[in-house]
Formats: C-alpha cells, structure tokens, sequence
C-alpha cells in the first residue's frame, strides 16, 4: 500500500445479533482521492462506514486517520475527527432554514451572538456554488428532495472534513444535479480531501471514481483501479453469481385481443394534472417515463384514489368505478406502492407478518380480524416466494435492508390479490441483485394476468420490462411508445423536446 | 424577530412572507380582533383604556413565566406536566420557610430553584438517557411535587415577612404631565415585580433560542431528533437542559404566584400545566416540536387571559364560559395549524424541480 494513506480501516469486524456484518474488512482512502464502496444491500457497506463515524462500534480491528489510531464515538466526534458524512435520506431538520442546516451547530459568532447575517450571505454564496439561487432563509421542508439533498452536501463540504463520506447522494438527484455534484467532488478532490463515495448507479463509479472497494456479505472482496475493471467484472464480483442469469427476464406476453383492465379518461385534479388519460390491458406492463416531477407519481396518485380527481372516469376490468380515497382503490382491486417507502410504506415497528397482512387486512374490514396463524401462513408463503431474506417473520421491517423491505411491501400488494399494480419507483436504492429480482416478481406477476403500472427514473428497467411506456413531460403525457421495440434515445428525445412526433404513436 | 438577513438581496414582502411565521400573525391577527371587538362591545366601560393591558400583564405574569420554558419544551418535541405542581411547591417551600420556620424568604427561594431545576434536569436525564416518554416522566415529576406539597402542610399559609410584603406590594405607575404636573393616569395603572421577572424571562427566552447554539440545537432536536445527531449536534444535552431551564421557569413562576396570592396551598395552580401548554399552542407552538417562538407565546398568554378579561367586562356571564371560550380558542387553532401546514406541503410537491440560475 502506498505511503500517503489518509485512511486506514483494518480487519474491522462487527457483529449483529447472530450475523456477522463485517469480517476482517480492510479499507483504505488516499488524500485527494475518490473512493467507491460498492455491494449489494446487506454487503457491509453502511456499517463499515457507520463504525467510521462512530453510529456503531466495531468489535474490532483498528482505523487509522493521519496515522494516528482513532476510536470514533458518536457522529459528533466523526465529524470534530474530520470525517464528515452526507446519508442516503436526508438527515436534516425540516423546520431549520435552508442557511441554518447549513451551519447548525457551528454557526459563525460575533459578540457571544449567533452572526445570521454572516450565516445567510454564506449559505447563499454555497448554494450559488451548486448553482442553485434559492432563498436560503425558507425552511428546508419548503424544498424539493433534490434541494434537500444539495443542502446537506453543502454542509458536509462546508466543514472542510479531511474525509468526505458520500452514501448513496445522487439517488434523488436528475443527472444535471450529479454532474454538479461530480463537479464538486472533483473540486474537493484537488484541494486534497479524501471521497468516499456509495452509490448503485454503476455508470457513475466509472464516472468519477479513481478506486473501487467491492464488499459482499460483509467480506472484502477486493480493491482496484477504475481502470483496472470493467462494468462486468465488477458486477461479477458485487454478486457472486453470473450476471447473464440475472439479467435474462421475459418480456410480458398480452394478447393482440386481451380487454383493457384499467381505463383512464381524461383525469385531473387542480394543481396536479390537468388532463391524462391512459389504459392497461390484462396482464400488461406500463411503463412510465420522465423526469422527476414530471407527472408520474401524480398519476398515480389519482389512480389510487390518494388525490381525488374533479374531472374525467376511471374504469376497472369493465365497470365505471368511482376512487374517491385509496380504500374504494383498493375494494376495486387495485394496489400501490407508494416511492417513498420510509414515508408511505412501511410501518418499521411493526413486523414483517404484521405489514405482510396489513392491506388484506385493510380490505376485509378491521371488524374481521384474520387469525395470526392465517398471517403467519401468509408471511411464510410471501417470504418463500420472494426469497426476503430474514431469520422469521416476527423481525421488524425497520431492521430489514432496503431490498427486503422492497419486497415485504410487494407482499403486503400481492396479498390482496389485486387486478392492478402500481409500483413507483419499486427499485430505488436497492442493489443490482435484488432490482432484478424485483423486476422479475412484477413480470411473474404479470404472467398470471395482473396489469402493472411500473413507474421508474431509469430508463433501462422500464424499457427492458414494458409492453408499452408512457412518457410524461411538465404534468402531460407527452407520448407513447411500444416496449419492445423503442430504443434510450428515441425516449430520451421526447422527454427532450415534448412532441410525440418524435418517437410515433404505439399500440 | 431576529432574523435580520440579505436585506439588500430580497424583498421586505419576501422576508415578511416567510412561511414559518405564518403562526405567529394569526395569534396577532387574532388578538387584535378579540381587542377590536372588546373595544367596541365594552369601550364605553373602558376597555380600550391601558389598565386593560397592564392587568393582563400583572393577572397572568405567573403564567406568561411558565409559558417561556413551555415553549422550549415543546419546540424540542417534549411536554413538561409537572410545572403547575412546582410552582405549588415553590409557593409552599416560600410560605412555610418564612412563616413557619422563619427562614429569609431569599433562602426558600434559593433552596427552590436548586429543587425546582435539579428536577427538570433529572426528569431530562430520564427523558434522554432511560428513553421514557416525556409525558409519562413529567407525570411522575408532577406527583412527586404535589406529594411534597401535601407533606409541608394540607392548610393554606399565609406568606409573612417583610420583604415579599413590600415586593408584592410594589409597583411603577403610568404617569402623564398634567399641567405641568407628573400625575398617574386615569384609571390608575401599573407595572409590578412580577411583569418586570416575567418580560426578563421573556427576552432571556428570545436570546436563548435565537442568538445562541443552544436554541438553535433546541428547534434541531425537535425538527428532527435522528437527523441533529447525526449532524453531531449534542441532542442529549440540549434536551436535558430545556428541561433543566423549565424548571427554573417554573420555580420563577411559583414565586410570582406566591408574590400574587401571598400564601401557599398545596392544591394551588392544580392543572395549570395545562393553561401553560395552552398559552403556548395559541401562541403557534407546534406539539409535535420544532416550531415556536417567544413572541407567539407572549400573545398567547395576552389571548387567552383577554378570555376572563372580556367576561368581567361583560358581567353577565358566568366564568365558566371562559373555559368554553378558550376550547374554542384551542381548536381553532390547532385547525389553524392543519391547515397552514398542508399549505406549505403543497407548495413543495408544486416545485418539484430545484430553480436553476
């Protein structure tokens, strides 16, 4: 190894109730460089990086910073340590201004007093810095997700760490806001700070990285040059198994004949979407293209029942059928989940059984209970089915990994059986492995003759998965096109321009 | 409030319209109209005169003290139940000592505080270290201090000495120049001790929360608790602290309680914690935590005491109106909060897409 190693982590171990998260874990950081950790969910990633910015303790092995031994013990002393982390979800206050997430906790002082002015005119020359003109004295919930997540790399940078700790960061970010963040990470790197940077997005490792750190089930697997590896051998390396296996998945098959399930015409709802009609066939799969905001999840949420539509007609399997709340959605047969799974989703205190049989629950009427052993029969079957990986069904979902919890939420919407599936964003910040078998479950689904709307940011796994796919643009639908035979660009140049011209009518 | 900033970059109207103050112009707003329609209503009885004001002031200083560590409480998302029963016990600890054992009343209220914030910082350390709901840990607090209460004495004992008989007793009156001559305005009209104690604790309040770290960790705990650790702010401490600070306001609002009523009774101020929440959320407290400032809770305090105020002026009515009156008040409010914060969340999904330059 060489010389200038600004970050030693060696044989770090960590030991949860009964699985061994990290074994022997070496890894090491070089000043001025970008450093990819890269694993599947449950690999080992986040703790490695929650024992360096003292979250968790380790069981053993030694870090070094500067080649002085350091012991970490809370996020408050990571950061008076010099290791400065942005998390996946944004860990900011809500309620604070934009300026103050900023600087909260270090705020600049003049006469024994908080200094705001200093603290506004230096938020805002930081923002200005990602290029972004907001009015940094609004409250931070006033912002979109996308702007949360600018603000706290904004802090983090600002602390001028020695050690820079990215997980995840670009997960709600649209690719103009990554390249300003690459842009950034770049900047830093140069000054002499040392990045590492998590994230699933494999185009971005190569994009930016100058080491790779590849973990898998809490064990090294190995460290190279960006140069060194190629997109598949990293793949190989993150899964174990061969990539071809994963990544063969069947197209839905529908029938030229088959009968719309769903049928939208012209829905709306003020200040969401002003008119959008759409339909789903029996056993097919819709995709929905765009970009963030462009419309989709409002769709969906309409659909649902989540926001009341004032005009237009929803009709399912045939019927006219009238969604003022998700209930009637749901007593219609059909099911959603929702993007934001921490939010909408799960209820992390309660167990896989217990959010397993929640929808059906829901549906039959809170007057008929079902018997747990009913339940249990249901969280055994789902669990099987869809390989969720846990020790039994009694564990909290909050425990679960991303994936896992992924999957308990499809569980709990294949439960009741429904006629439509809506998934938004079903395989956001989950790793390569279980994003397929996710997409595989949707297929398999569609296979026995439900019809799922598939909402997604990237374009791939809706193009590799879809019959058909919707594109939206600025709260329309902009276009149509068949899923087999579209291709990235054709798409891409209709989210562009906006003109169904462009990419022709389908189906 | 504080939040003098870019002035030369935005608008005044973008400054004023910052949604995080919405609350607070509805308390305003509010007390105005209550104030309009008493000055039409009862302006011939004289309820546009200042004595109106500054009774408002020297009736409710006891709870406008409360009220100021209330509201740090419940911005770090935490409830405090017990400070009715500690004021109580102040007022007894006062009462006793003096008339009883003949202790300075200086001593009693020194032995007070040490009680008074040594419980609020306990009862923090419970809420932080042991993770018991603040709700349930207050509770005990306010057991503990109402049975110490009853163990001094079951009687009610009037506060003997000297000194608090002249602190009660003074007071700075309004004066105009009349013909030449400093005279006290008509009708008579004054601010005592108690006003003075309550709007030092009042600015000590806004200085806390707006001017040093520690407020500002204050509204970061209760913004968000999971994310201020993880910004390595020092959740624990803050929260110990704001409890700790809590009960030095109660302890301070015992001992104007004691100067109001000079005597001390071991049912006295019995669910007044709940008066002082009231304040607190009238004056845009939010109770989940995060939101509140001192100066929403002044007028609080000024709202809810203009209830009696108006009823006395009225003197048809029977007091328990007041009661119904500040329900009404209560849940108009909190429908007021619903209502601006679905507002706000509005606006966001509405600007999905971050504003480029």
């Amino acid at each position: 190894m060489a010389e200038n190693n600004l970050l030693e982590m060696r044989q770090i171990e960590m030991t949860f109730p009964g699985v061994k998260a990290l074994n022997k874990v070496d890894f090491t950081l070089r000043a001025g460089e970008i450093h990819s950790l890269l694993g599947e969910n449950g690999a080992g990633k986040s703790t490695l990086i929650k024992c360096l910015t003292g979250v968790n303790k380790k069981d053993g092995g030694t870090i070094t910073l500067e080649g002085k031994e350091i012991q970490p013990q809370s996020p408050q002393h990571a950061i008076e340590l010099g290791i400065s982390t942005v998390y996946q979800e944004v860990n900011l206050c809500p309620n604070l201004t934009v300026a103050e997430n900023i600087f909260v906790g270090r705020q600049p002082m003049k006469h024994g007093q908080i200094d705001w002015k200093t603290i506004n005119r230096r938020a805002s020359e930081l923002m200005s810095r990602f290029h972004l003109s907001i009015d940094v004295t609004r409250p931070l919930s006033y912002y979109s997700t996308a702007i949360q997540q600018m603000v706290s790399i904004a802090r983090a940078v600002d602390i001028q760490a020695k050690i820079l700790i990215l997980d995840e960061p670009t997960s709600s970010l649209d690719d103009n806001e990554v390249q300003l963040l690459f842009d950034v990470m770049n900047e830093l790197k140069k000054e002499g700070m040392g990045i590492i940077f998590i994230t699933h997005f494999l185009d971005q490792v190569f994009a930016v990285s100058d080491r790779l750190t590849i973990l898998r089930n809490g064990q090294l697997v190995g460290t190279h040059k960006i140069e060194d590896i190629t997109k598949v051998q990293l793949v190989t390396e993150m899964i174990g198994k061969d990539i071809d296996t994963i990544f063969s998945l069947k197209r839905a098959e529908v029938a030229d004949g088959e009968a719309d399930m769903l049928v939208a015409t012209h829905i709306g709802a003020p200040e969401k979407l002003e008119d959008m009609s759409l339909n789903v066939k029996k056993g097919e799969l819709v995709g929905f293209a765009g970009l963030l905001g462009s419309g989709r999840t409002e769709t969906a949420e309409m659909l649902f029942g989540a926001t009341r539509i004032t005009k237009g007609e929803i009709a399912i399997d045939g019927s006219k059928t009238e969604i003022k709340k998700p209930f009637d959605a749901l007593v219609a047969g059909m099911a959603f989940c929702p993007e934001d799974r921490k939010r909408d989703g799960i209820i992390g205190d309660l167990s896989i059984r217990e959010n397993i049989a929640l929808a059906v629950q829901a549906r039959k009427g809170f007057l008929k209970p079902i018997s747990t052993k009913e339940q249990n029969e249901l969280a055994d079957k789902y669990i099987k089915a869809l390989g969720i990986a846990t020790p039994d069904a009694e564990k909290k979902i909050g425990e679960l990994s991303g994936g896992n919890q992924q999957k308990v939420i499809l569980a709990r919407w294949m439960a009741t059986n429904p006629k439509v599936l809506i998934l938004d964003e079903p395989t956001r910040g989950i790793d390569v492995g279980a994003k397929a078998e996710i997409q595989r479950l949707m297929l398999e689904m569609c296979g026995e003759g439900v019809s799922v709307i598939f909402i997604s940011s990237e374009l791939d796994e809706i193009i590799r998965c879809s019959n058909r796919i919707i594109i939206m643009r600025d709260r329309e639908k902009v276009g149509e096109v068949d899923g087999e035979t579209c291709t990235q660009d054709q798409i891409l140049s209709i989210i562009a321009e906006g003109s169904t011209a462009a990419g022709g009518e389908a189906s | 409030m504080s939040d003098r900033s870019l002035a030369s970059r935005r608008s005044l109207g973008s400054r004023i319209m910052n949604p995080k103050y919405i609350m607070i112009y509805a308390t305003i707003g509010i007390f105005l109209v209550m104030y309009l329609f008493g000055a039409i209503s009862y302006g011939a009885q004289g309820f546009t005169t200042l004595r109106t004001i500054t009774n408002l002031f020297v009736d409710n200083a006891y709870y406008g003290i409360s009220a100021v560590g209330m509201t740090m409480v419940l911005i770090t998302g935490g409830i405090d139940l017990s400070v009715g029963a500690v004021a109580s016990l102040t007022g007894m600890f006062i009462a006793y000592g003096t008339t009883v054992l003949g202790i300075h009343p200086l001593l009693c209220i020194l032995f007070s505080l040490v009680v008074g914030v040594g419980l609020g910082l306990l009862m923090g350390w419970v809420i932080h270290r042991l993770n018991v709901p603040p709700f349930i840990t207050t509770l005990t607090g306010m057991f503990l201090a109402r049975g110490v209460c009853a163990l001094i004495s079951r009687e009610s004992i009037e506060i003997k000495h000297e000194m608090i008989d002249s602190l009660a007793s003074w007071k700075i009156y309004f004066m105009q120049l009349k013909d030449g001559e400093w005279v006290k305005i008509k009708p008579i009209s004054y601010i005592n001790f108690n006003v003075i104690l309550f709007i030092v604790v009042l600015i000590a309040g806004i200085y806390i929360l707006q001017k040093t770290r520690f407020g500002r960790n204050v509204y970061a705990v209760g913004g968000n608790e999971q994310s201020a650790k993880l910004m390595g702010l020092p959740v624990g401490k803050t929260k110990i602290l704001v409890y700790g600070f809590n009960g030095l306001c109660s302890v301070l609002a015992g001992v104007a309680y004691a100067l109001y009523v000079k005597s001390g009774w071991n049912l006295s101020l019995m669910g007044a914690e709940l008066d002082v929440i009231t304040c607190a959320v009238i004056g845009g407290t939010l109770l989940t935590g995060g939101v509140g400032y001192m100066v929403g809770t002044l007028f609080g305090v000024l709202l809810k005491s203009m209830i009696p105020a108006l009823i006395t002026f009225n003197g048809n009515l029977l007091s328990w109106w007041g009661k119904i009156a500040t329900g009404l008040l209560l849940l108009l409010f909190i429908c007021i909060q619903k209502l601006v914060l679905g507002v706000t969340g509005r606006k966001k999904t509405s600007k999905t897409k971050p504003i480029k330059e």
